[in-house]
């Protein structure tokens, strides 16, 4: 009973802080830079709902022994399932507001950005077209908050990850823009010192695909060795096979040579046995007519 | 995949502009009467850029639809204006190229030129029309294509050694046969032959 009730206080206590931070992201301008405000507020929030989920686990664990346990009413089940059911809910709620919240925050650093393009030298725009790619995006487990009923934890950590970065390329674009004739050779080190490395970073890649290539060939050729050989085992059984044909075949012939020669050459003294016998029949024949 | 316009500068200190050393521009896909702003701008883009270059860098800007590669040598700057598709690393190694040539045909004399050249050096145009084709300029991307093509040719190969293969067993069935039927045969032959021997 206890937790429910310090869990429902805790999303309250949430939702109060995404209105605030809200406020807060509305009315920043380039000026009047909230940062640090806001990301402290971010990290606050993401914390109470990271530990509010996991209140939220334990209470369906405590839910789940109850149930397991035999001897329940089920007037007892219902109402914790509820009571469950409707903490998530509210929860769940929570954190929509919260990365509404963050989206649109993130539409007004846009903004912010294109705005500073307009004031700032040209070199600074691919530097600033660079960076804005990775504000933009809306947090990632934006996806994951499907009303399935039981929030999941490791969609929050990433969130947790992404925003410490975004946060410090933030407050370095606040940084520069305090001094806006530094802010072009500034911005250009920090243009060109990344176009280094990623020219030579580009080279290597291209170095290892090529290596990679070839590598592969050289897979393919000695698959191609190994099919070539096994199939010449192949030729050598069907010439075997060709050769012992070929001597039967010629054995057969001599065979049948052999008899041709022996029926042939036999006919006169076949004749006389047949005459013989013929004498003999006839002779029979007398006998018996 | 294009390059519009190849320019080699020398990047004086930071106060005064750079002098162009050689230029070679290809604008013919611009109608007639805009060819001479087009190359107006290309001149004073490239000047702008190789301003901003710092010495031993390379810089790639976007400006409209081209890419401005620039890169600076010992204050010799090479610009090339690509359009998007051109892969930048065939660019920048197209632009040491550029830069090795005319350190190898001009020498130092570049270093004193206070004031835009108007001859035209002819390496720099043939490079333009040659490197329209990013392969070209990129020895990597030369291989990598020739390696590819090799892997298809290999890959029809091997599917041919498959169906070689398959056609050896079938001869390999059918011999066998065929040497299985003449020692039947031989058999038969055999057994004719001692038959009548008696009679």
């Amino acid at each position: 009973m206890n937790e429910t009730c310090n869990v429902s206080r805790d999303i309250v206590v949430i939702a109060i802080e995404t209105v605030d931070e809200s406020l807060l992201a509305k009315e920043s301008s380039i000026f009047n830079d909230r940062t640090l405000e806001i990301q402290e507020l971010t990290v606050l929030i993401r914390n109470d709902i990271t530990g509010l989920n996991m209140a939220l686990s334990d209470l369906q664990t405590l839910q789940n022994m109850e149930i397991a346990d035999g001897s329940y009413s089920h007037d007892k089940v219902g109402h914790y399932t509820a009571v469950c059911d409707d903490l998530k809910t509210r929860l769940m709620g929570a954190t929509k507001k919260f990365q509404d919240v963050l989206t649109a925050r993130s539409e007004n650093m846009k903004a912010h950005e294109n705005r500073k393009q307009l004031f700032s030298a040209k070199n600074a725009a691919v530097d600033n077209q660079n960076n804005a790619k990775a504000v933009p995006e809306p947090p990632p487990w934006s996806s994951s908050s499907t009303p399935s009923g039981s929030l999941q934890q490791q969609p929050l950590l990433p969130p947790v990850n992404s925003g410490a970065p975004s946060g410090s390329q933030l407050r370095r674009r606040s940084a520069i823009e305090n001094a806006p004739s530094q802010q072009i050779e500034m911005s250009m080190l920090q243009q060109t010192v990344p176009r280094q490395e990623n020219y030579s970073q580009n080279r290597a890649v291209a170095l290892h695909s090529v290596e990679s290539t070839i590598t592969e060939l050289s897979g393919i050729f000695t698959h191609l060795a190994t099919m070539v050989t096994q199939q010449g085992e192949l030729a050598i059984r069907i010439d075997d096979n060709m050769d012992e044909s070929l001597v039967n075949v010629e054995g057969a012939r001599s065979a049948l040579l052999q008899h041709l020669t022996r029926i042939s050459s036999n006919r006169w003294l076949m004749i006389k046995i047949f005459a013989v016998i013929i004498l003999f029949l006839i002779v029979f024949l007398f006998f018996v007519a | 995949m294009k390059i519009t316009a190849l320019l080699v500068l020398k990047a004086a200190p930071e106060t005064s502009d750079p002098v162009i050393l050689a230029n070679a521009s290809d604008v013919s896909h611009f109608g007639y009467f805009q060819r001479s702003s087009v190359k107006e701008f290309v001149v004073f883009v490239g000047r702008t850029v190789a301003s901003r270059t710092p010495p031993s860098q390379r810089q790639s800007v976007q400006h409209e639809e081209y890419k401005v590669h620039a890169y600076n040598r010992n204050g010799l700057c090479a610009v090339g204006f690509m359009d998007d598709h051109y892969p930048v690393r065939s660019a920048f190694s197209l632009l040491n190229q550029v830069i090795d040539e005319y350190q190898k045909s001009f020498g130092e004399a570049w270093r004193s030129a206070k004031e835009d050249s108007a001859q035209p050096w002819p390496y720099l145009a043939e490079a333009l029309t040659k490197f329209q084709d990013p392969a070209e300029a990129d020895k990597l991307l030369k291989i990598q294509r020739e390696l590819d093509e090799t892997k298809i040719i290999l890959h029809k190969t091997i599917d041919s050694v498959l169906a070689r293969g398959e056609k050896l067993d079938s001869l390999v069935e059918k011999s066998s046969d065929l040497s299985m039927a003449s020692q039947m045969f031989y058999k038969q032959a055999k057994k004719t032959n001692s038959c009548c021997t008696i009679l």
